[in-house]
Protein backbone atom coordinates (compact mmCIF):
# COMPACT_ATOMS: atom_id res chain seq x y z
CA UNK A 1 0.00 0.00 0.00
CA UNK A 2 1.03 3.52 -0.83
CA UNK A 3 1.02 6.40 1.62
CA UNK A 4 -2.33 8.06 2.43
CA UNK A 5 -2.32 10.60 -0.29
CA UNK A 6 -2.23 14.16 0.44
CA UNK A 7 -5.59 16.46 0.38
CA UNK A 8 -5.66 19.02 -1.98
CA UNK A 9 -9.22 20.44 -1.54
CA UNK A 10 -11.12 20.80 1.79
CA UNK A 11 -14.63 21.50 2.15
CA UNK A 12 -15.88 22.24 5.48
CA UNK A 13 -19.03 22.35 6.16
CA UNK A 14 -20.32 23.40 2.99
CA UNK A 15 -24.32 24.94 3.04
CA UNK A 16 -25.32 26.09 -1.12
CA UNK A 17 -28.49 27.72 -1.67
CA UNK A 18 -30.04 28.53 -5.14
CA UNK A 19 -32.50 31.28 -3.65
CA UNK A 20 -34.60 29.25 -1.06
CA UNK A 21 -33.59 26.06 -2.59
CA UNK A 22 -31.27 24.19 -0.38
CA UNK A 23 -28.74 22.34 -3.04
CA UNK A 24 -26.02 21.35 -0.46
CA UNK A 25 -26.39 20.44 2.91
CA UNK A 26 -23.46 20.26 5.57
CA UNK A 27 -20.81 18.84 2.65
CA UNK A 28 -17.62 17.83 3.87
CA UNK A 29 -15.17 16.30 2.05
CA UNK A 30 -11.42 15.88 1.51
CA UNK A 31 -10.48 15.15 -2.16
CA UNK A 32 -6.54 14.18 -2.13
CA UNK A 33 -4.27 15.27 -4.97
CA UNK A 34 -3.46 13.36 -8.22
CA UNK A 35 -6.19 10.98 -8.02
CA UNK A 36 -9.71 10.83 -9.92
CA UNK A 37 -12.30 11.57 -7.64
CA UNK A 38 -15.60 10.45 -9.06
CA UNK A 39 -19.06 12.12 -7.77
CA UNK A 40 -22.00 9.95 -8.56
CA UNK A 41 -26.06 10.46 -7.68
CA UNK A 42 -29.28 10.74 -9.06
CA UNK A 43 -30.19 14.44 -10.99
CA UNK A 44 -30.94 16.86 -8.72
CA UNK A 45 -28.49 15.50 -5.78
CA UNK A 46 -26.19 18.87 -5.97
CA UNK A 47 -23.01 16.87 -7.33
CA UNK A 48 -22.99 18.86 -10.10
CA UNK A 49 -23.15 22.20 -7.84
CA UNK A 50 -20.30 20.99 -5.51
CA UNK A 51 -18.39 20.65 -8.81
CA UNK A 52 -18.96 24.12 -9.56
CA UNK A 53 -18.19 25.53 -6.18
CA UNK A 54 -14.56 24.65 -6.62
CA UNK A 55 -13.68 27.28 -9.62
CA UNK A 56 -16.27 29.55 -8.08
CA UNK A 57 -18.35 29.25 -11.39
CA UNK A 58 -21.50 29.66 -9.21
CA UNK A 59 -20.61 33.01 -8.86
CA UNK A 60 -23.23 33.86 -11.75
CA UNK A 61 -25.85 32.29 -10.55
CA UNK A 62 -28.20 35.04 -9.67
CA UNK A 63 -29.13 33.93 -5.70
CA UNK A 64 -26.06 32.04 -4.76
CA UNK A 65 -25.34 31.63 -1.38
CA UNK A 66 -22.77 29.68 0.43
CA UNK A 67 -21.81 29.01 4.09
CA UNK A 68 -19.02 27.13 5.08
CA UNK A 69 -15.45 27.00 3.40
CA UNK A 70 -13.01 25.43 0.92
CA UNK A 71 -9.88 24.62 0.95
CA UNK A 72 -7.35 24.27 -2.01
CA UNK A 73 -4.21 24.05 -1.59
CA UNK A 74 -4.35 24.98 2.41
CA UNK A 75 -5.77 28.59 0.83
CA UNK A 76 -9.56 29.25 1.38
CA UNK A 77 -10.80 30.04 -2.28
CA UNK A 78 -14.21 31.97 -0.26
CA UNK A 79 -12.27 34.21 1.74
CA UNK A 80 -12.05 37.98 1.26
CA UNK A 81 -8.11 38.11 -0.31
CA UNK A 82 -9.73 34.69 -2.58
CA UNK A 83 -9.08 35.96 -6.40
CA UNK A 84 -11.85 34.12 -8.63
CA UNK A 85 -10.17 34.80 -12.01
CA UNK A 86 -6.65 32.99 -10.24
CA UNK A 87 -8.74 30.25 -8.90
CA UNK A 88 -10.18 29.39 -12.29
CA UNK A 89 -6.60 29.33 -13.70
CA UNK A 90 -5.22 26.82 -11.21
CA UNK A 91 -8.63 24.82 -11.11
CA UNK A 92 -9.55 23.93 -14.97
CA UNK A 93 -13.03 23.16 -16.13
CA UNK A 94 -14.67 20.67 -18.71
CA UNK A 95 -18.31 21.17 -19.49
CA UNK A 96 -21.20 18.49 -20.40
CA UNK A 97 -20.99 19.49 -24.01
CA UNK A 98 -18.15 20.26 -25.91
CA UNK A 99 -18.34 23.98 -25.89
CA UNK A 100 -15.13 24.96 -28.20
CA UNK A 101 -15.02 28.52 -29.02
CA UNK A 102 -15.66 29.41 -32.39
CA UNK A 103 -11.79 29.58 -33.50
CA UNK A 104 -9.14 27.28 -34.99
CA UNK A 105 -7.85 24.65 -32.47
CA UNK A 106 -4.39 26.26 -32.42
CA UNK A 107 -6.66 29.81 -31.12
CA UNK A 108 -8.85 27.33 -28.49
CA UNK A 109 -5.78 26.32 -27.32
CA UNK A 110 -4.11 29.43 -26.80
CA UNK A 111 -7.02 31.02 -24.86
CA UNK A 112 -5.71 30.54 -21.63
CA UNK A 113 -1.97 31.20 -22.07
CA UNK A 114 -2.66 34.58 -24.27
CA UNK A 115 -4.89 35.74 -20.81
CA UNK A 116 -1.51 35.47 -18.70
CA UNK A 117 0.26 37.18 -21.15
CA UNK A 118 2.13 34.39 -22.94
CA UNK A 119 2.27 36.13 -26.35
CA UNK A 120 5.16 34.76 -28.21
CA UNK A 121 4.26 32.41 -31.16
CA UNK A 122 7.25 29.96 -30.32
CA UNK A 123 6.14 30.01 -26.58
CA UNK A 124 2.79 29.18 -27.70
CA UNK A 125 3.68 26.65 -29.71
CA UNK A 126 4.76 24.71 -27.65
CA UNK A 127 1.87 25.09 -25.45
CA UNK A 128 0.07 24.15 -27.82
CA UNK A 129 1.88 20.99 -28.67
CA UNK A 130 2.68 20.34 -25.09
CA UNK A 131 -1.70 20.46 -24.26
CA UNK A 132 -2.42 18.46 -26.94
CA UNK A 133 -0.73 15.45 -26.67
CA UNK A 134 -1.22 15.76 -22.58
CA UNK A 135 -4.84 15.16 -24.04
CA UNK A 136 -4.29 12.62 -26.48
CA UNK A 137 -4.80 14.59 -29.57
CA UNK A 138 -1.66 15.46 -31.17
CA UNK A 139 -1.47 12.76 -33.63
CA UNK A 140 -5.31 13.21 -34.80
CA UNK A 141 -4.75 17.38 -35.51
CA UNK A 142 -1.25 18.40 -35.70
CA UNK A 143 -1.93 19.16 -39.58
CA UNK A 144 -4.88 20.80 -38.75
CA UNK A 145 -4.11 23.80 -36.35
CA UNK A 146 -5.42 26.17 -37.72
CA UNK A 147 -8.62 25.06 -39.09
CA UNK A 148 -12.02 25.87 -36.66
CA UNK A 149 -12.50 23.59 -33.65
CA UNK A 150 -16.18 23.46 -34.50
CA UNK A 151 -15.64 21.23 -37.89
CA UNK A 152 -14.10 18.92 -35.07
CA UNK A 153 -16.66 15.47 -34.28
CA UNK A 154 -17.52 15.91 -30.74
CA UNK A 155 -15.02 13.72 -29.03
CA UNK A 156 -12.56 15.37 -30.52
CA UNK A 157 -14.09 18.95 -29.54
CA UNK A 158 -14.42 17.61 -26.12
CA UNK A 159 -10.89 16.75 -26.28
CA UNK A 160 -9.71 20.43 -27.56
CA UNK A 161 -11.20 21.30 -24.32
CA UNK A 162 -9.40 19.11 -22.40
CA UNK A 163 -6.42 20.67 -24.22
CA UNK A 164 -7.50 23.94 -23.61
CA UNK A 165 -7.80 24.01 -20.16
CA UNK A 166 -3.88 21.67 -19.79
CA UNK A 167 -2.92 24.27 -21.67
CA UNK A 168 -2.99 26.68 -17.97
CA UNK A 169 -1.45 23.58 -16.22
CA UNK A 170 -4.46 23.73 -13.60
CA UNK A 171 -3.45 21.94 -10.42
CA UNK A 172 -7.14 20.52 -10.67
CA UNK A 173 -9.11 19.56 -13.50
CA UNK A 174 -13.01 19.74 -12.85
CA UNK A 175 -15.14 17.21 -15.00
CA UNK A 176 -19.02 17.79 -15.50
CA UNK A 177 -20.32 14.51 -17.23
CA UNK A 178 -17.90 15.51 -19.86
CA UNK A 179 -19.10 12.19 -22.02
CA UNK A 180 -22.56 12.69 -21.69
CA UNK A 181 -22.67 14.08 -25.00
CA UNK A 182 -20.69 12.00 -26.35
CA UNK A 183 -20.73 8.36 -28.46
CA UNK A 184 -19.40 4.94 -26.98
CA UNK A 185 -16.02 5.15 -28.72
CA UNK A 186 -15.27 8.87 -27.81
CA UNK A 187 -16.58 8.04 -24.57
CA UNK A 188 -13.64 5.59 -24.63
CA UNK A 189 -11.16 8.03 -25.94
CA UNK A 190 -11.57 10.61 -23.14
CA UNK A 191 -11.87 7.53 -20.39
CA UNK A 192 -8.85 6.41 -21.35
CA UNK A 193 -7.45 10.21 -20.87
CA UNK A 194 -8.92 10.46 -17.50
CA UNK A 195 -7.56 7.41 -16.51
CA UNK A 196 -3.52 8.23 -17.74
CA UNK A 197 -3.66 11.71 -16.67
CA UNK A 198 -0.96 13.16 -14.36
CA UNK A 199 -3.02 15.32 -12.53
CA UNK A 200 -5.80 15.62 -9.40
CA UNK A 201 -9.39 15.40 -11.48
CA UNK A 202 -12.57 15.42 -9.88
CA UNK A 203 -15.42 13.98 -12.24
CA UNK A 204 -19.24 14.12 -12.05
CA UNK A 205 -20.74 11.29 -14.07
CA UNK A 206 -24.37 10.01 -14.66
CA UNK A 207 -22.80 6.78 -15.09
CA UNK A 208 -21.63 4.52 -12.45
CA UNK A 209 -19.82 1.86 -14.73
CA UNK A 210 -17.73 4.90 -15.59
CA UNK A 211 -17.08 5.72 -12.18
CA UNK A 212 -16.20 2.32 -11.37
CA UNK A 213 -13.87 2.57 -14.49
CA UNK A 214 -11.93 5.25 -14.14
CA UNK A 215 -11.97 6.83 -10.21
CA UNK A 216 -9.71 5.99 -6.99
CA UNK A 217 -12.64 7.11 -4.56
CA UNK A 218 -16.36 7.95 -5.63
CA UNK A 219 -18.60 10.26 -3.57
CA UNK A 220 -22.28 9.64 -3.53
CA UNK A 221 -24.44 12.65 -3.43
CA UNK A 222 -28.27 12.75 -2.53
CA UNK A 223 -30.83 14.96 -1.86
CA UNK A 224 -27.95 17.72 -1.26
CA UNK A 225 -26.03 15.51 1.24
CA UNK A 226 -22.67 13.56 0.89
CA UNK A 227 -24.02 10.12 1.96
CA UNK A 228 -20.48 7.98 1.58
CA UNK A 229 -17.25 9.01 0.13
CA UNK A 230 -14.94 6.14 -0.07
CA UNK A 231 -12.48 4.33 -2.56
CA UNK A 232 -14.04 3.12 -5.30
CA UNK A 233 -13.91 -0.35 -5.02
CA UNK A 234 -15.39 -0.58 -1.97
CA UNK A 235 -17.91 1.90 -2.54
CA UNK A 236 -19.57 -0.13 -5.38
CA UNK A 237 -18.31 -3.75 -3.86
CA UNK A 238 -19.38 -2.72 0.01
CA UNK A 239 -21.61 0.39 0.88
CA UNK A 240 -21.69 1.44 3.94
CA UNK A 241 -25.05 3.39 3.70
CA UNK A 242 -28.17 1.83 2.61
CA UNK A 243 -29.00 5.02 0.38
CA UNK A 244 -26.11 4.07 -1.48
CA UNK A 245 -26.39 0.25 -1.72
CA UNK A 246 -30.23 1.29 -3.33
CA UNK A 247 -28.84 3.76 -5.34
CA UNK A 248 -25.36 1.07 -6.88
CA UNK A 249 -27.87 -1.32 -7.19
CA UNK A 250 -30.42 0.18 -9.67
CA UNK A 251 -33.50 0.39 -6.77
CA UNK A 252 -33.75 4.38 -7.40
CA UNK A 253 -32.28 7.07 -9.25
CA UNK B 1 -19.76 2.00 -54.25
CA UNK B 2 -20.39 1.77 -57.48
CA UNK B 3 -22.05 -1.33 -58.87
CA UNK B 4 -20.79 -2.13 -62.92
CA UNK B 5 -23.57 -3.91 -63.89
CA UNK B 6 -25.95 -1.47 -62.82
CA UNK B 7 -25.09 2.38 -63.28
CA UNK B 8 -27.08 5.12 -61.21
CA UNK B 9 -28.72 6.59 -63.83
CA UNK B 10 -29.98 3.11 -64.83
CA UNK B 11 -31.89 3.06 -61.28
CA UNK B 12 -36.06 3.32 -60.44
CA UNK B 13 -35.26 6.76 -58.82
CA UNK B 14 -38.64 6.04 -57.22
CA UNK B 15 -41.41 8.71 -56.90
CA UNK B 16 -41.38 12.20 -55.60
CA UNK B 17 -43.12 11.60 -51.92
CA UNK B 18 -45.00 15.02 -50.87
CA UNK B 19 -46.90 15.46 -47.85
CA UNK B 20 -51.09 15.14 -48.68
CA UNK B 21 -53.35 18.26 -47.78
CA UNK B 22 -56.98 18.44 -46.78
CA UNK B 23 -58.74 21.03 -49.32
CA UNK B 24 -58.65 23.08 -45.91
CA UNK B 25 -54.96 23.02 -45.96
CA UNK B 26 -54.59 23.85 -49.74
CA UNK B 27 -57.40 26.97 -48.92
CA UNK B 28 -54.80 28.01 -46.45
CA UNK B 29 -51.95 27.41 -48.33
CA UNK B 30 -53.60 29.71 -51.28
CA UNK B 31 -54.37 32.37 -48.90
CA UNK B 32 -51.01 33.03 -47.68
CA UNK B 33 -49.73 32.93 -51.03
CA UNK B 34 -51.67 35.25 -52.02
CA UNK B 35 -50.42 37.45 -49.24
CA UNK B 36 -46.72 36.66 -50.27
CA UNK B 37 -47.68 37.75 -54.08
CA UNK B 38 -49.35 40.71 -52.78
CA UNK B 39 -46.44 41.84 -51.07
CA UNK B 40 -43.91 41.17 -53.81
CA UNK B 41 -46.12 43.07 -56.15
CA UNK B 42 -46.75 46.02 -54.04
CA UNK B 43 -42.86 46.05 -54.34
CA UNK B 44 -42.59 45.50 -58.18
CA UNK B 45 -45.39 48.41 -58.83
CA UNK B 46 -43.60 50.87 -56.54
CA UNK B 47 -40.22 50.39 -58.56
CA UNK B 48 -41.84 50.07 -61.85
CA UNK B 49 -43.88 53.61 -61.04
CA UNK B 50 -41.05 55.02 -59.34
CA UNK B 51 -38.11 54.35 -62.43
CA UNK B 52 -40.29 54.80 -64.96
CA UNK B 53 -41.55 58.29 -63.46
CA UNK B 54 -37.80 59.05 -62.88
CA UNK B 55 -36.81 57.93 -66.35
CA UNK B 56 -38.67 60.59 -68.05
CA UNK B 57 -35.94 63.55 -66.95
CA UNK B 58 -33.50 61.77 -69.16
CA UNK B 59 -35.89 61.51 -72.20
CA UNK B 60 -36.81 65.00 -74.34
CA UNK B 61 -40.07 66.19 -72.92
CA UNK B 62 -42.41 69.00 -74.54
CA UNK B 63 -39.77 69.20 -77.37
CA UNK B 64 -37.32 70.16 -74.58
CA UNK B 65 -34.12 68.51 -74.26
CA UNK B 66 -34.20 65.78 -71.60
CA UNK B 67 -31.41 66.02 -68.68
CA UNK B 68 -28.28 64.66 -69.22
CA UNK B 69 -27.03 61.13 -66.70
CA UNK B 70 -23.88 63.17 -66.62
CA UNK B 71 -25.15 66.44 -65.41
CA UNK B 72 -27.77 64.94 -63.01
CA UNK B 73 -25.25 62.67 -61.24
CA UNK B 74 -22.47 64.94 -61.13
CA UNK B 75 -23.49 68.81 -61.11
CA UNK B 76 -24.03 70.07 -57.59
CA UNK B 77 -26.49 73.01 -59.16
CA UNK B 78 -29.91 71.48 -57.64
CA UNK B 79 -31.82 74.86 -59.42
CA UNK B 80 -34.91 73.61 -60.11
CA UNK B 81 -37.20 76.47 -60.55
CA UNK B 82 -34.66 78.98 -62.27
CA UNK B 83 -35.72 79.97 -65.71
CA UNK B 84 -32.76 78.15 -67.06
CA UNK B 85 -33.20 74.96 -64.41
CA UNK B 86 -30.52 72.63 -63.53
CA UNK B 87 -30.92 69.56 -61.90
CA UNK B 88 -27.61 68.32 -60.32
CA UNK B 89 -28.14 65.70 -57.40
CA UNK B 90 -24.83 65.42 -56.35
CA UNK B 91 -25.05 68.20 -53.45
CA UNK B 92 -28.30 66.63 -52.20
CA UNK B 93 -26.63 63.05 -52.52
CA UNK B 94 -23.66 64.64 -50.69
CA UNK B 95 -26.13 65.65 -47.98
CA UNK B 96 -27.92 62.58 -47.36
CA UNK B 97 -24.78 61.04 -47.09
CA UNK B 98 -23.02 63.22 -44.62
CA UNK B 99 -25.66 63.07 -42.17
CA UNK B 100 -26.29 59.65 -42.52
CA UNK B 101 -22.44 58.80 -42.17
CA UNK B 102 -22.13 61.56 -39.22
CA UNK B 103 -24.79 60.08 -37.19
CA UNK B 104 -24.18 56.45 -37.60
CA UNK B 105 -20.38 57.63 -36.28
CA UNK B 106 -22.72 58.77 -32.83
CA UNK B 107 -25.08 56.17 -33.12
CA UNK B 108 -23.11 52.90 -34.02
CA UNK B 109 -20.91 53.04 -30.64
CA UNK B 110 -23.71 54.12 -28.58
CA UNK B 111 -26.24 51.47 -29.57
CA UNK B 112 -23.71 49.22 -29.26
CA UNK B 113 -22.37 50.09 -26.20
CA UNK B 114 -25.78 50.15 -24.55
CA UNK B 115 -26.12 46.39 -26.54
CA UNK B 116 -23.51 45.07 -24.42
CA UNK B 117 -24.30 46.86 -21.40
CA UNK B 118 -28.22 45.46 -21.49
CA UNK B 119 -26.97 41.70 -22.91
CA UNK B 120 -23.94 40.91 -20.34
CA UNK B 121 -23.81 44.00 -17.47
CA UNK B 122 -27.00 44.89 -16.66
CA UNK B 123 -28.73 43.35 -14.05
CA UNK B 124 -32.47 42.12 -14.41
CA UNK B 125 -33.92 45.31 -12.62
CA UNK B 126 -32.19 47.61 -14.96
CA UNK B 127 -32.75 45.94 -17.98
CA UNK B 128 -36.80 45.98 -17.17
CA UNK B 129 -36.52 49.98 -16.90
CA UNK B 130 -33.92 50.25 -20.17
CA UNK B 131 -35.09 48.33 -22.60
CA UNK B 132 -38.85 50.01 -22.61
CA UNK B 133 -37.18 52.92 -22.19
CA UNK B 134 -35.21 52.58 -25.47
CA UNK B 135 -38.46 51.52 -27.08
CA UNK B 136 -39.62 54.53 -26.30
CA UNK B 137 -36.81 56.40 -27.61
CA UNK B 138 -37.75 54.66 -30.42
CA UNK B 139 -41.57 55.57 -30.72
CA UNK B 140 -41.13 59.49 -30.29
CA UNK B 141 -42.60 60.77 -33.25
CA UNK B 142 -39.35 62.15 -35.51
CA UNK B 143 -41.20 65.79 -35.95
CA UNK B 144 -41.01 66.36 -31.72
CA UNK B 145 -37.19 65.45 -32.18
CA UNK B 146 -36.93 67.91 -35.12
CA UNK B 147 -38.94 70.64 -33.28
CA UNK B 148 -36.43 70.04 -30.17
CA UNK B 149 -33.41 70.63 -32.92
CA UNK B 150 -35.21 73.39 -34.08
CA UNK B 151 -35.96 75.55 -31.06
CA UNK B 152 -33.55 74.36 -28.31
CA UNK B 153 -30.23 72.89 -30.24
CA UNK B 154 -29.80 75.22 -33.04
CA UNK B 155 -29.86 78.09 -30.82
CA UNK B 156 -27.68 76.75 -28.41
CA UNK B 157 -25.34 75.84 -31.01
CA UNK B 158 -25.80 79.22 -32.70
CA UNK B 159 -24.60 80.70 -29.17
CA UNK B 160 -22.33 79.01 -28.07
CA UNK B 161 -20.35 78.33 -31.41
CA UNK B 162 -20.92 81.89 -32.44
CA UNK B 163 -22.51 80.38 -35.86
CA UNK B 164 -24.72 82.20 -38.63
CA UNK B 165 -27.20 79.45 -38.02
CA UNK B 166 -27.44 76.61 -36.05
CA UNK B 167 -29.24 73.92 -38.49
CA UNK B 168 -26.83 72.40 -39.76
CA UNK B 169 -25.31 68.80 -40.50
CA UNK B 170 -24.52 68.64 -37.16
CA UNK B 171 -28.07 69.19 -35.59
CA UNK B 172 -29.13 67.04 -37.68
CA UNK B 173 -26.65 63.85 -37.25
CA UNK B 174 -27.54 63.98 -33.92
CA UNK B 175 -31.36 63.64 -33.85
CA UNK B 176 -30.77 61.02 -36.51
CA UNK B 177 -28.30 58.94 -34.02
CA UNK B 178 -31.45 59.67 -31.46
CA UNK B 179 -33.44 57.80 -33.88
CA UNK B 180 -30.75 55.10 -35.38
CA UNK B 181 -29.36 54.00 -31.06
CA UNK B 182 -32.59 52.18 -30.64
CA UNK B 183 -32.12 50.65 -34.23
CA UNK B 184 -28.91 49.39 -33.27
CA UNK B 185 -29.13 48.41 -29.58
CA UNK B 186 -32.21 46.29 -29.72
CA UNK B 187 -30.77 44.50 -32.66
CA UNK B 188 -27.30 44.66 -31.24
CA UNK B 189 -28.24 43.16 -28.28
CA UNK B 190 -30.82 40.39 -30.01
CA UNK B 191 -27.11 39.43 -31.68
CA UNK B 192 -24.95 39.51 -28.48
CA UNK B 193 -27.47 37.67 -26.45
CA UNK B 194 -27.46 34.59 -28.84
CA UNK B 195 -24.05 33.82 -28.38
CA UNK B 196 -24.35 31.01 -26.11
CA UNK B 197 -23.58 31.04 -22.21
CA UNK B 198 -21.84 27.47 -22.84
CA UNK B 199 -18.88 29.16 -24.47
CA UNK B 200 -19.10 32.21 -22.29
CA UNK B 201 -18.90 29.64 -19.53
CA UNK B 202 -15.91 28.39 -20.82
CA UNK B 203 -14.17 31.71 -21.19
CA UNK B 204 -14.72 32.59 -17.51
CA UNK B 205 -13.41 28.83 -16.62
CA UNK B 206 -10.04 29.38 -18.18
CA UNK B 207 -9.58 32.85 -16.03
CA UNK B 208 -10.90 35.24 -18.31
CA UNK B 209 -12.15 38.61 -16.65
CA UNK B 210 -15.86 39.62 -17.46
CA UNK B 211 -14.31 42.43 -19.81
CA UNK B 212 -12.38 39.84 -21.36
CA UNK B 213 -14.62 37.63 -22.30
CA UNK B 214 -16.62 40.16 -23.59
CA UNK B 215 -14.05 41.54 -25.69
CA UNK B 216 -12.54 37.92 -26.91
CA UNK B 217 -15.63 35.56 -27.26
CA UNK B 218 -18.90 37.46 -27.39
CA UNK B 219 -18.00 40.38 -29.61
CA UNK B 220 -16.26 38.47 -32.11
CA UNK B 221 -18.93 35.79 -31.77
CA UNK B 222 -21.71 38.57 -32.86
CA UNK B 223 -19.89 40.69 -35.25
CA UNK B 224 -21.62 39.48 -37.88
CA UNK B 225 -25.43 40.38 -35.94
CA UNK B 226 -23.53 43.49 -35.03
CA UNK B 227 -22.67 44.39 -38.55
CA UNK B 228 -25.95 43.82 -39.70
CA UNK B 229 -27.64 45.91 -36.96
CA UNK B 230 -25.25 48.75 -37.61
CA UNK B 231 -25.89 49.04 -41.14
CA UNK B 232 -29.55 48.85 -40.63
CA UNK B 233 -29.37 51.86 -38.05
CA UNK B 234 -27.38 53.68 -41.22
CA UNK B 235 -30.78 52.81 -43.53
CA UNK B 236 -32.97 54.40 -41.11
CA UNK B 237 -31.39 57.48 -40.45
CA UNK B 238 -31.14 57.63 -44.44
CA UNK B 239 -34.78 56.88 -45.13
CA UNK B 240 -35.43 59.98 -42.47
CA UNK B 241 -37.40 62.75 -43.53
CA UNK B 242 -38.97 65.04 -41.26
CA UNK B 243 -35.64 65.69 -38.95
CA UNK B 244 -33.81 67.02 -41.17
CA UNK B 245 -36.06 68.90 -43.59
CA UNK B 246 -36.12 70.63 -39.93
CA UNK B 247 -32.93 71.01 -38.52
CA UNK B 248 -30.48 70.35 -41.21
CA UNK B 249 -30.39 73.77 -42.69
CA UNK B 250 -31.86 72.82 -46.39
CA UNK B 251 -29.39 74.45 -48.69
CA UNK B 252 -28.43 72.85 -51.80
CA UNK B 253 -24.63 72.26 -51.18
CA UNK B 254 -21.94 69.66 -50.64
CA UNK B 255 -21.40 70.39 -46.41
CA UNK B 256 -17.38 70.78 -46.04
CA UNK B 257 -17.64 71.37 -41.84
CA UNK B 258 -19.62 69.95 -39.51
CA UNK B 259 -21.63 73.56 -39.11
CA UNK B 260 -22.41 73.57 -42.98
CA UNK B 261 -26.36 73.39 -44.14
CA UNK B 262 -27.35 70.47 -46.05
CA UNK B 263 -30.21 69.27 -48.29
CA UNK B 264 -30.63 65.46 -47.83
CA UNK B 265 -32.63 63.52 -50.14
CA UNK B 266 -35.73 62.83 -48.91
CA UNK B 267 -36.26 66.59 -47.40
CA UNK B 268 -35.65 67.53 -50.98
CA UNK B 269 -38.28 65.38 -52.02
CA UNK B 270 -40.90 66.31 -49.15
CA UNK B 271 -40.56 69.95 -49.56
CA UNK B 272 -40.77 70.40 -53.13
CA UNK B 273 -43.39 67.62 -54.50
CA UNK B 274 -46.01 69.91 -53.37
CA UNK B 275 -45.11 72.90 -55.19
CA UNK B 276 -44.41 71.14 -58.44
CA UNK B 277 -46.45 70.75 -61.59
CA UNK B 278 -47.18 67.32 -62.31
CA UNK B 279 -45.15 66.15 -65.19
CA UNK B 280 -43.03 68.63 -65.51
CA UNK B 281 -39.23 68.11 -65.88
CA UNK B 282 -39.10 69.35 -62.13
CA UNK B 283 -41.63 66.64 -61.16
CA UNK B 284 -39.59 64.07 -62.58
CA UNK B 285 -36.02 65.27 -61.61
CA UNK B 286 -37.68 64.80 -57.64
CA UNK B 287 -38.62 61.29 -59.29
CA UNK B 288 -35.40 60.44 -60.35
CA UNK B 289 -33.96 61.39 -56.44
CA UNK B 290 -36.71 58.77 -55.29
CA UNK B 291 -35.14 56.57 -57.20
CA UNK B 292 -31.29 57.30 -55.91
CA UNK B 293 -32.57 57.09 -52.07
CA UNK B 294 -34.14 53.93 -53.21
CA UNK B 295 -30.77 52.51 -54.78
CA UNK B 296 -28.94 53.83 -51.65
CA UNK B 297 -30.94 52.19 -49.09
CA UNK B 298 -31.14 49.14 -50.77
CA UNK B 299 -27.44 49.05 -51.34
CA UNK B 300 -27.19 49.53 -47.31
CA UNK B 301 -29.66 46.59 -47.01
CA UNK B 302 -27.36 44.46 -49.55
CA UNK B 303 -24.23 45.91 -47.29
CA UNK B 304 -25.69 44.43 -44.29
CA UNK B 305 -26.78 41.30 -45.78
CA UNK B 306 -23.25 40.38 -47.15
CA UNK B 307 -21.45 41.89 -44.10
CA UNK B 308 -23.56 39.48 -41.84
CA UNK B 309 -22.56 36.54 -44.12
CA UNK B 310 -18.62 37.13 -44.28
CA UNK B 311 -18.31 37.30 -40.78
CA UNK B 312 -20.34 34.45 -39.65
CA UNK B 313 -18.46 32.90 -42.20
CA UNK B 314 -14.87 33.97 -40.83
CA UNK B 315 -16.26 32.79 -37.28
Amino acid sequence: MVAEPQTIIEARNVDFYYGDFHALKNVSINIAAQEVTAMIGPSGCGKSTFLKLLNRMNDFTPGARLAGEIFISGASIYGPDADPVDIRRRVGMVFQRPNPFAKSIYDNICYGPRLVGIRKPQDLDVLVEKALRAAALWDEVKDILSKSAMELSGGQQQRVCVARALALEPEILLMDEPTSALDPIATAKVEEWIKNANLTIVIVTHNMQQAARISDRTAFFFMGELVEFGPTMELFTRPQETQTENYITGRFG
Amino acid sequence: MTDESHPPAARDRGTLLKPKLSPTEKGARFFFLVCAISALGQMLLIMVFLFTEAGRLFVSLDGEKGVSLGEFFLSQDWYPTYPSPSYGALALVAGSLSVTLLSILLAGPLGVGLAIYLSSMAGRRSREWLKPAIELLASIPSVVLGFVGMVAIAPFLQNALGLPSGLNILNASLFLAVMATPTVASLGEDALSAVPQSVQDASYALGATHWETIWKVILPASLSGLSTAVILGLGRALGETIVVLMVAGGAAQIPLSLFDSARPLTSTLAAEMGETAIGSAHYHALFALGAVLFVLTLAFNLLAHYLGKYWRRKA
